[in-house]
């Protein structure tokens, strides 16, 4: 009841203006007749299993969602990737039809949340038009939502004007910026996936919006889109690639002067340079920034691209693995120009939420390592200073060049061999029998092999001392715990 | 900009808060419960022994440096004792910038001053400001020390009514333990007395008796399960005697830390004997007492001084019965005095012999309490640097241990990583705006290493290198997670100084000499 009064007043506030539009006008009813394109606008239904970080030994929790996709080429829709991450089951409706269609996803992509679904039968859908991309709309212009919004089981449309063009963050994995649209239409859960169209074509896929504004709704623009459709040409999806460079802004004068920069608002700072990334031993922290594939850098990091400000990232938005971006900089007083190959940064994943992945565990007489993530972070609530600081220095310090997972002590399932220990969980391991851990599957091959030891000596970051495990105790341990807790597989070592 | 003002928009509130809640504490007590054997007047001789104390208290801002908050007031009941000095709480001492002392008949006034304090301990000795006020002393008796009470004891607790009646609750002593009363992580050997207390005007910091002599120091009373913690007689006695000459030295540490020792799997792989108890030493501080007594991180500890040490840490005592461990070096023992250990290394018996010594705050890298003291700081340009400590963490609110800065709060929980380069931490605290910060807003909580080439080792080495400035006329800062440097022009920034100092931030730097 409330969601379909805030729906109404959605619907009001977006009426008066109509009338200085020059879209095509909406039908009266739109329900009743529907307009070509509705047809190929779709409403998804997701059932989805989503896992359970804490016990992940569990099947993890089943549940559903609506979203919603459209007809952008045979056999192709497209949708966002939250609608349709961890799915079990996919069907897909349209409009003014019971019939419902099963689909699954061909392509994903969790750091642009886009995705390409695909029907088992096109057949039906032979006759449907069509959407084609459009260009980035310009701030002040009205576009239209389409979509299977909350209030209702039926298409919604709603409008909205340009409000804002930014580069911005997306919600889905926590960790990515890329260009965004905000428009002043309100997008409601089941929006997501919907065509965002102006003058018939599509300028957005809407896909977010704001808890604490109304009527501010964000949508990914066709750069992004088109960058995602070019990506999976080649039959698989690969990441974005990355500067890998953290930069801070030349505004102080001191700051230009001391770096012999004259006062011309032009170039940015670089401050850090990720291990392994695509600028490692070419940029060094401390060069001066000044210009990306002949773009003019500001001194806030902005270039001029197609008439708008945007971030100078913006340039390697665009590109692909393997690409080259050109690079000018000022380095201790000398210019150097290079052309740097660009390359995806995969240490970055470990601050986004990742999906359709089995979460990683080993359950050890009671003990419970997992690797730290930030599916991890967000199940589980950890205020250890030193996992907190493992996490946060893992790309940047280069952590990741020597331990490839930080392994913690997630839980402690109550048994005789571990009834003292309870109050270690949460910490990370250093050391398993005196090596390193560096990495899940290296744990798991220190505390299986092959003669156990009399003693196993877990250390843990911070801890008053250490955990010892009497080797010869283990495997009845496991069994028990095993049958107590009812954990069907002691260890998942792959995603 | 919005991000750095915003952090002293933040601070400011809570610490302000903070500082209300302990006045309204001493005004509006805990209510009364009503229960039987409750409180009695006492006789009348006892208003000769007590002495009421009001202090003004007000401790400086630690988000501004540069300034004090709102003062409070605090009242307690003082215990006269010989050589005409008051003993009461550290925590009437804590930031104290005025004492009184007055009559319970409201009689006679005198100022206070402090003799000597012992935070960790909780314990003050005051004294009066001038000659001329030794006469507030005159027809008072000053209390003796009382012999140590055992569990089951009864105790008396002495209050002052408004109007002068002195009350007495007597309570007998349910527990003995070593505790902390006042500061985190600070244990000393404390009375739980379960008596049904009137609440009084005054706040909780009241002398208790032993058949009229003093035999210890009330620090707090909760109404609801009607327990209060009592300083013991031990460190009363030893503090009054160690005090009184104004030259006290404080109790001695050992430095290490401890683990229990029940985990059978432990036990096992450690070789313990089964008859055995012990204290599994988890570190052992550099520069400490058990450091130059070559004492190991991985020792266990199974006596000290002829007591077995149980697996849980606790050993008998003759007097009181179980205590913890700590109590052998915190008890009775002052730095100077040895303790002998026998130790468990590698399953090996081992004898070691420590020559305590006294672990001073103001040495630690993190110092965990500052009271007293003003922060240090230096403001250059609009910069705000400031040397790290355990209050300033705790300004970052209630739940400061996981919302304070993470590279803060890493230097706090592990020093020993930091203390090789540096006396103290030097932080860029925050960035005032002004011309010549520009740019330099969201700067924030990052660990200074170098100014100018020198390397800093505490506020007096930032000050020293800022004064012997930079090439051409630029200082040039560095830290130690942001690999960039941040410049600021010496003329410019010496100009914004002087507008500073004109709108009332003065003086722009204070230092430890």
């Amino acid at each position: 009841m409330l969601a379909r009064s805030l729906a109404l007043v959605a619907l009001f506030i977006a009426g008066p203006a109509l009338a200085q539009t020059k879209t095509p006008p909406i039908p009266e009813t739109p329900a009743g007749a529907p307009s070509d394109i509705y047809r190929s606008v779709v409403r998804i239904e997701a059932a989805v299993q989503v896992p359970d970080y804490g016990t992940p030994w569990n099947s993890g929790r089943f549940g559903g969602g609506i979203g919603t996709g459209f007809l952008i080429g045979k056999n192709k829709f497209l949708t966002n990737a939250h609608v349709v991450s961890n799915e079990r089951r996919l069907l897909i409706t349209v409009h003014g039809s019971p019939r419902k269609y099963p689909a699954r996803v061909k392509f994903i992509a969790h750091d642009c949340d886009l995705a390409m679904l695909e029907v088992e039968d096109f057949t039906d859908f032979e006759k449907f038009p069509v959407l084609s991309l459009g260009d980035v709309p310009e701030l002040e212009s009205q576009v239209r939502v389409i979509g299977y919004p909350i209030g209702g089981e039926r298409l919604s449309v709603t409008r909205g004007v340009v409000s804002r063009i930014d580069f911005s963050a997306y919600s889905h994995s926590r960790a990515d910026q890329h260009l965004i649209v905000q428009i002043d239409a309100a997008i409601n859960p089941g929006n997501s996936g919907g065509p965002v169209l102006q003058e018939g074509k599509v300028v957005g896929v809407a896909f977010q919006g704001l808890r604490q504004a109304d009527n501010t709704g964000y949508i990914i623009p066709t750069p992004v889109v088109r960058r995602f459709l070019k990506d999976v040409e080649d039959g698989s999806y690969d990441h974005y690639v990355d500067l890998a460079v953290s930069t801070f802004p030349l505004h102080n004068p001191a700051m230009r002067k001391a770096l012999k920069l004259p006062d011309n608002g032009l170039g940015v700072l670089v401050t850090d340079v990720s291990p392994t990334g695509a600028c490692e031993g070419i940029l060094k922290p401390g060069d001066v920034l000044l210009t990306i594939d002949g773009h003019e850098i500001d001194s806030a990091g902005q270039i001029l691209l197609g008439g708008e400000k945007v971030d100078l990232n913006e340039v390697v938005e665009r590109k692909f693995a393997g690409d080259k971006v050109k690079l000018r900089w000022l380095s201790q007083g000398t210019w150097n120009d290079q052309e740097v190959t660009l390359k995806p940064l995969p240490a970055a994943r470990m601050y986004a939420i990742q999906y359709e992945k089995k979460p990683r565990y080993i359950v050890f007489a009671g003990l419970v390592f997992q690797p730290l993530d930030t599916n991890l972070f967000a199940s589980v609530k950890f205020d250890d200073v030193n996992v907190r600081r493992l996490y946060s220095d893992y790309l940047p310090k280069g952590i990741f060049t020597e331990r490839q997972d930080i392994v913690l002590l997630t839980r402690v399932e109550s048994d005789p061999i571990n009834s003292q220990v309870g109050d270690f969980a949460g910490r990370a391991v250093d050391k398993i029998n005196g090596v390193t851990v560096k990495s899940l599957k290296h744990a798991n091959e220190l505390l299986n092999a092959a003669s156990p030891p009399e003693f196993h000596v877990i250390e843990l970051f911070g801890a008053p001392r250490p955990v010892i495990i009497p080797g010869n105790a283990v495997a009845a341990a496991n069994e028990r715990v095993k049958k107590t807790y009812a954990i069907e597989r002691l260890s998942n070592l792959n995603d | 900009m919005s991000a750095s003002s915003l952090r002293y928009f933040l601070l400011l509130p809570l610490v302000l808060a903070a500082g209300c809640e302990r006045h309204q504490g001493a005004d509006e007590p805990p209510k009364v419960v009503v229960v039987p054997d409750g409180p009695v007047p006492g006789p009348k001789d006892l208003l000769k022994s007590v002495v009421r104390i009001s202090a003004t208290q007000q401790s400086w801002n630690q988000a501004q440096p540069w300034e004090k908050l709102s003062p409070g007031k605090r009242r307690s009941l003082g215990a006269i004792v010989a050589g005409n000095q008051v003993l009461t709480t550290a925590e009437m001492a804590v930031d104290a910038t005025y004492i009184e002392l007055e009559s319970p008949d409201g009689k006679r006034l005198a100022t206070g001053k402090v003799i000597a304090v012992d935070y960790e301990a909780n314990l003050a000795l005051l004294g009066v400001e001038s000659e001329a006020d030794l006469k507030f002393f005159e027809g008072t008796e000053p209390l003796e020390i009382a012999a140590r009470p055992k569990p089951g004891d009864t105790l008396d607790i002495v209050q002052v009514e408004e109007n002068g009646t002195p009350l007495v609750t007597t309570g007998g002593i349910q527990g003995i333990d070593v505790v902390s009363n006042f500061l985190p992580g600070q244990f000393f050997l404390t009375y739980e007395v379960k008596a049904s207390m009137q609440s009084a005007a005054n706040s909780f910091s009241l002398p208790v008796l032993r058949d009229g002599k003093l035999a210890g120091i009330l620090t707090s009373y909760d109404a609801k399960d009607q327990l209060s913690d009592v300083i013991s007689t031990d460190l009363v006695e030893r503090f009054v005697r160690e005090a009184s000459d104004g030259d006290y030295a404080g109790f001695p540490a050992l430095g290490i830390s401890t683990s229990r020792t029940e985990d059978i799997n432990f036990r096992a792989w450690l070789k313990l004997p089964e008859e055995k108890g012990g204290l599994y030493v988890s570190t052992v501080r550099v520069g400490s007492a058990a450091e130059k007594a070559g004492l190991k991180k991985g020792d266990v500890i199974v006596n000290i001084d002829g007591h077995e040490i149980d697996r849980l840490g606790y050993f008998e005592d003759s007097h009181y019965g179980r205590l913890y461990w700590s109590h052998l070096v915190r008890g009775a023992k002052s730095s100077g005095d040895k303790i002998a250990m026998d130790v468990i290394r590698d399953g090996q018996p081992l004898k070691v012999e420590a020559v305590l010594d006294r672990r001073d705050e103001k040495d630690q890298l993190v110092p965990a309490y500052t009271f007293g003291k003003a922060p240090t700081y230096l403001v250059k340009g609009g910069l705000v640097f400031q040397e790290l400590t355990r209050p300033l963490l705790e300004a970052f609110g209630e739940e400061w241990q996981s919302r304070a800065p993470l590279n803060l709060l890493d230097v706090y929980e592990n020093p020993q990583k930091y203390e090789a380069r540096a006396h103290r931490i030097v932080f860029l605290a925050g960035v005032i705006a002004t011309p010549a910060t520009v740019g330099y807003e969201p700067l924030r909580n990052l660990i200074v290493t170098k100014v100018n080439g020198q390397e800093i080792k505490d506020m007096k080495s930032l000050i020293e290198a800022f004064d012997k400035g930079g090439s051409d006329g630029m200082h040039a800062i560095e830290f130690a997670d942001e690999k960039f440097t941040v410049h600021l022009d010496e003329a410019v920034s010496t100009a914004v100084d002087e507008q500073l100092i004109q709108r009332g931030l003065a003086p722009l730097s204070r230092a430890e000499e």
